[in-house]
């Protein structure tokens, strides 16, 4: 229990109280919306958090340093950017897993460019984008956010 | 032949929805039967570190309850198709922030913007400004620290605007002999 979570909760919950002395209506929608979205979401946040215990157990730091650290370099940014890019989920799910790597040795811009393309870049649904806009707007869209995915790595290197 | 199509084809939409929880399920299955000490040491790290954001996933999602209730993406859409300009950008990349949703969701809406309007810098700008999420910060700062969430999400708002000009300007870009462009 940190005391972020308690800080953030008690803020959220005096949202609610706002929210509803404005609208009662409005206010049980918003719950009903949350309540729904994290019970969907439950099975894929029990996927991600079990994969962090598996990752800090049995991934050994030396293979994370080798593959995503800071000694490989433009590959462990590639890697980086291209986990993140062929993953689907929301961020909730990255978060915890970047996170494990980076304790575990992975260079600062690679995880960012992890994350940047997780939620910007997919590879996934680029068939559904190209549906609703047109396939060369969904090759170009993706292409250039995944460059920047790996610029805004290499602008954190510099910054941390 | 044994199992009826209705329980196959329910087998297979399980399989295809969950196959991330079933194969982290199979490889603890994997790690018990290998080494149960460790594996048991793998779900209590994943128990606690769940344990350690639990509110703040909680706070998450009330928060998008309530920001989704209070703005409506419709209104978002309206706005964003009427204005033009440096202002219709601005409030893109501001509304990518706070704008929550899978692709499904997201990209229909996006279409809407478009058919009143708005332009492809300003579709791109809202998804390149995705990859922040306000109400996210608190759990991405649990995980990876106050400089490196600020950092990353000041510069992905700073590039949302400068991307969406870019796919905007390849978009409209055709090399016809004749004239420049062509909308």
């Amino acid at each position: 229990m940190s005391a972020v979570g308690l800080t953030y909760l008690t803020l959220i919950l005096i949202a609610y109280g706002v929210s509803s002395c404005s609208s009662k209506e409005k206010t049980q929608r918003s719950l009903k919306i949350a309540g729904l979205s994290l019970w969907r979401l439950l099975p894929l946040l029990a996927a991600v958090f079990g994969l962090v215990g598996l990752f800090q157990v049995f991934l050994p730091p030396e293979l994370i340093e080798k593959t995503l650290g800071e000694s490989s370099g433009v590959a462990s940014l590639l890697l980086g950017g291209g986990m993140g890019a062929v993953a689907i989920g929301p961020p909730a799910a990255a978060f915890p897993l970047a996170g494990t790597l980076l304790s575990a040795g992975a260079w600062p811009p690679a995880i960012a460019a992890f994350i940047v393309s997780w939620v910007s870049v997919g590879v996934v649904t680029l068939p559904f984008e190209a549906g609703v806009f047109g396939m060369r707007y969904a090759l170009v869209r993706n292409g250039i956010a995944f460059g920047a995915a790996l610029l805004i790595g290499l602008l954190m290197g510099l910054v941390l | 032949m044994s199992a009826s199509p209705s329980v196959r084809t329910r087998m297979l939409s399980l399989l295809r929805s969950q196959w991330l929880l079933l194969s982290v399920i199979g490889l603890y299955l994997w790690a018990f039967h290998k080494a149960p000490e460790r594996a048991l040491e793998a779900l209590s790290v994943s128990g606690r570190t769940f344990g350690s954001v639990i509110l703040i996933i909680l706070s998450v999602f009330g928060l998008m309850g309530l920001l989704q209730v209070w703005i409506s993406r419709e209104k978002v859409a309206a706005l964003l198709g009427k204005e033009g300009g440096w202002k219709a950008l601005v409030i893109a990349a501001a509304s990518g922030t706070i704008l929550i949703g899978p692709a499904y969701i997201i990209f229909p809406l996006l279409q809407s913007i478009k058919a009143q309007g708005a332009r492809w810098a300003v579709i791109t700008a809202v998804l390149a400004a995705y990859a922040v999420k306000i109400p996210m910060i608190p759990l991405e700062v649990q995980f990876l620290g106050w400089s490196f969430s600020l950092s990353r999400s000041l510069l992905t708002i700073l590039s949302a605007i400068p991307i969406g000009l870019l796919v905007e300007a390849i978009m409209e870009w055709r090399p016809s002999p004749g004239g420049k462009t062509l909308r």
